[in-house]
């Protein structure tokens, strides 16, 4: 099987036609807390909603303002332009700027008649009892307005499958991120990154073929020899491979990150507890560590980018803030000393949605790799 | 005469405290008002009773519960602790640039520059280490904001005291009521670990009964900016964010009554703030412009155009009623929380934002619209558009975007600012 594609970054919306073709909904999903597994087993095929190759959001600077994240603006941009050929969208309140991206499509939406399906649900800050408590009653809504949906009633056979499946996809991603910490790795950082955004409109099914036929031939591939530095990135939503390219383009090689369209979502299988399956699904999005919009696992989610980059030899961190995220810009304020006391040294660096200050990233980025790279 | 900026000068170098620096200042106000104007000493009271409670504390053996965001203060004053709330000590150094820049500075280390100027203002005051006192218990919760949410939790961790945390549910319906209910429950087991000490409901009662004075007086203070013309000046609108801090103590629901007396007698007298008469009312569609409140008297003497209200929202708070129901209690608590200030409108879904609004255009009747955007404020920049087409569509009033800080005085001048409102009133208000 050609695996290629799944080295293509861009949104096609070829798989999502194709279902879509057999008469079945898909809905865009919005941040880290919406479980696909629900989706799933519901036969609606969850497509995570990203910004790609969103040069310019006129319509999403219209409606947000320029005060807003570009990468927010630009996936409304994509919302309002019909780039995302989908039956609506599901949420949960990840950070304000996705939360009033939703609002603003729900709005035109309603305001144009169009009649598409718009569902938020409340996704807790902290991570105790009541908090799960909250957040399984805020599924088991989902659940009911997705059943009327689809017309599909979910059973936890059905879930359990869908876990199943997904649990496949979160093992492979395992083993292709195994493959960073080879010391000559025989995958960069920009198509580790393209692999992950691939989960994102494609079907689970599609993209664990996809990965079985990548990992077949990993072997064949040719090990990465001419980089300088291993480095790991950490920061805002980050969709764009071409980012990390023009890093690695100045001798810098990602062999790890912490991002939440990269390696964060596939970093623990889901365990089910028989007696509980749709708690066990509540339990994993609400406790997993993808980012620091929650309240009581900061700390938790600073040691594990410390111990990350450990773990895969990193020489440096590049630590990117989109400009107006304010939960991952302000994280640096506890991460930073943390890596430094790990002697793990920080290039920091601002940037928008769009690559647009690719020639100043580079002149940064062979700079802090000059200065870390060590001597053999 | 050069101004005397010793008080200043002593913050800056370091040799004065925030809470000194309040309490100083507020002090020779009220010395100046008590020869030149004894009859508005009362504007002043609440200021003088804060701030001197705040750094007396533990002088007066009680123990100081910071907190920001919708917390229920009701609760730790009724553990006889002096609640400090955050959003008071930015708002008081806002209009002082120079001092503001210093805290806000120090804070631009650690988090981005385009986070909220209110919580880089407090954070930069405890990087500096200049309260001047200590907290004792840091509560926080996890609205109003994005910069609020990484701010507060790594103050808790920085001031290293015991802390609690409220998870504010996003949408507000019965289950997010009970889930609040649920942690108030939480908080008060914190609050008797804390202090060792059982909650005493009869204390607790006091401080509903005065909560409850300070809310009525506020709804019948919001309520006389109905009348035309409207009978309080803009300005009066910012004192409302003391109750916050303050709604549970009789001095807040003083303060009221006199403003309230006040308003009544300007409508007897037919008196507007605006010299020459009103002639517009303005609804303010976001935070108050803290850096410069003196916008609002401008436009009152320029344009005879008077606030009539804000979308920082305080109108008419939640009043308890069955003060032996420990459960319907905590439910009142809860909707306080969920509709605080700043909460209600803008860290929700934007309906809420929208619900918000209309009621100002509906009860208030305001013929001029202006957004004056704190930048700080991402959030609500991104519901802006839906919410001054619906004012556009419903109420045919245009709205005025203007991008300032509410905080940080430095990032426009007063008259970049009222250029800016000026030629608004001039080119499409008096067209």
């Amino acid at each position: 099987m050609d695996y290629q594609k799944l080295f293509e970054p861009e949104v096609t919306g070829e798989a999502i036609k194709a279902w879509r073709g057999q008469g079945k909904k898909a809905l865009g999903f919005i941040c880290c807390h919406v479980p696909v597994e629900i989706l799933h087993a519901l036969e609606i095929m969850p497509v995570r909603l990203r910004a790609t190759g969103c040069a310019e959001s006129p319509d999403g600077d219209a409606w947000m303002s320029t005060f807003s994240c570009s990468y927010a603006r630009g996936m409304l941009q994509y919302w309002l332009s019909g780039k995302y050929a989908l039956d609506g969208i599901v949420t949960s309140d990840g950070c304000m700027m996705s939360a009033r991206c939703f609002d603003n499509a729900k709005h035109v939406d309603e305001k144009n008649n169009i009649g598409k399906f718009f569902f938020q649900i409340g996704a807790p800050r902290k991570t105790g009892s009541l908090e799960l408590r909250y957040y399984i009653n805020e599924l088991k809504d989902l659940i009911e307005k997705l059943e009327e949906l689809s017309g599909n009633k979910l059973t936890d056979e059905k879930l359990k499958a869908s876990i199943a499946k997904y649990n496949e996809a979160r093992e492979l991603m395992r083993q292709v991120l195994e493959l960073r910490k080879a010391e000559n790795p025989v995958i960069s950082g920009e198509d580790a990154l393209a692999i992950a955004l691939k989960s994102c409109d494609y079907t689970v099914e599609e993209f664990i073929a996809l990965l079985k036929a990548f990992l077949a031939d990993a072997k064949n591939r040719v090990p990465i020899t001419d980089k300088r530095a291993r480095l790991m990135i950490v920061g805002s939503a980050l969709d764009n491979p071409g980012y990390l390219k023009v890093i690695e383009d100045k001798g810098g090689l990602f062999v790890a990150d912490a991002l939440c369209y990269g390696s964060r979502p596939f970093n623990h299988v889901m365990d089910v507890d028989e007696k509980d399956v749709l708690g066990s699904v509540a339990k994993y999005y609400l406790t997993r560590i993808v980012c620091p919009r929650m309240m009581d696992n900061r700390e938790e989610l600073q040691k594990w980018v410390t111990e990350t980059a450990k773990e895969y030899r990193v020489d440096g961190v590049v630590y990117e803030k989109m400009q107006y995220c304010e939960c991952w810009g302000g994280e640096s304020m506890f991460l930073e000393p943390m890596l430094k006391d790990a002697g793990i040294p920080i290039l920091t660096v601002e940037r928008e949605e769009h690559l647009a200050n690719a020639g100043q990233l580079a002149i940064r980025a062979e700079a802090f790799i000059e200065m870390i790279e060590k001597e053999d | 005469m050069a101004k005397d900026t010793r008080l200043e000068d002593a913050v800056m170098s370091g040799e004065l405290s925030v809470f000194d620096f309040c309490c100083e200042k507020v002090e020779g106000q009220m010395e100046r008002m008590k020869e030149k104007n004894p009859d508005l000493l009362w504007t002043l009271q609440i200021q003088y009773d804060m701030w001197h409670q705040v750094r007396d504390a533990h002088a007066n053996g009680k123990k100081l519960v910071f907190f920001g965001g919708p917390v229920p203060v009701d609760i730790i004053v009724a553990f006889d602790c002096v609640p400090v709330y955050l959003d008071t000590v930015p708002i008081r150094l806002s209009p002082n640039p120079v001092l503001t820049g210093k805290f806000i500075d120090a804070a631009e280390k650690y988090v981005p520059p385009t986070t909220c100027g209110l919580c880089k203002t407090y954070l930069g005051t405890l990087v500096e280490d200049q309260y001047g006192v200590e907290a004792d218990a840091f509560v926080y919760s996890s609205v109003p904001c994005d910069s609020s949410r990484v701010v507060y939790p790594n103050m808790a961790r920085m001031m290293n005291v015991p802390s609690f945390g409220f998870d504010q549910p996003f949408r507000r319906d019965e289950r997010g009521l009970e889930y609040l209910v649920d942690q108030t429950e939480q908080f008060v087991a914190f609050m008797e670990e804390f202090t060792g000490h059982k909650l005493d409901w009869d204390v607790m009662k006091e401080t509903m009964k005065n909560a409850n004075r300070t809310y009525e007086l506020q709804g019948k203070c919001a309520d006389l900016r109905k009348h035309k013309p409207c009978p309080l000046p803009g300005r009066m609108l910012v004192m409302n964010g003391t109750s916050n801090a303050m709604s549970c103590y009789p001095e807040m629901g003083n303060l009221l009554e006199k403003e309230l007396e006040t308003g009544e007698m300007m409508i007897e007298l037919g008196i507007s703030p605006c010299p020459d008469g009103e002639k517009h009312r303005v609804a303010l569609l976001q935070n108050m412009l803290w850096s410069f409140s003196g916008a609002m008297d401008w436009m009152e003497r320029e344009y005879g155009a008077i606030t009539v209200m804000d979308a920082f929202g305080y109108q008419h708070g939640e009043i308890y009623e069955h003060m032996d129901d420990r459960h319907d209690c905590f439910r009142t608590i809860a909707r306080k929380m969920e509709n605080s200030p700043m909460i209600h409108g803008a860290a929700g879904p934007t309906e809420n934002y929208i619900y918000l609004v209309d009621k100002i255009f509906t009860e208030y009747e305001p013929d001029v619209s202006i957004f004056l955007g704190h930048i700080g404020c991402k959030h609500t920049w991104a519901s802006a558009k839906i919410i001054t087409d619906m004012i556009q569509d419903k109420y045919g009033i245009p709205s005025l975007y203007l991008d300032v800080d509410g905080i940080d005085g430095r990032y426009k001048t007063h008259d970049e600012i009222t250029g800016a409102l000026g030629q608004y009133f001039d080119t499409v208000v008096n067209k």
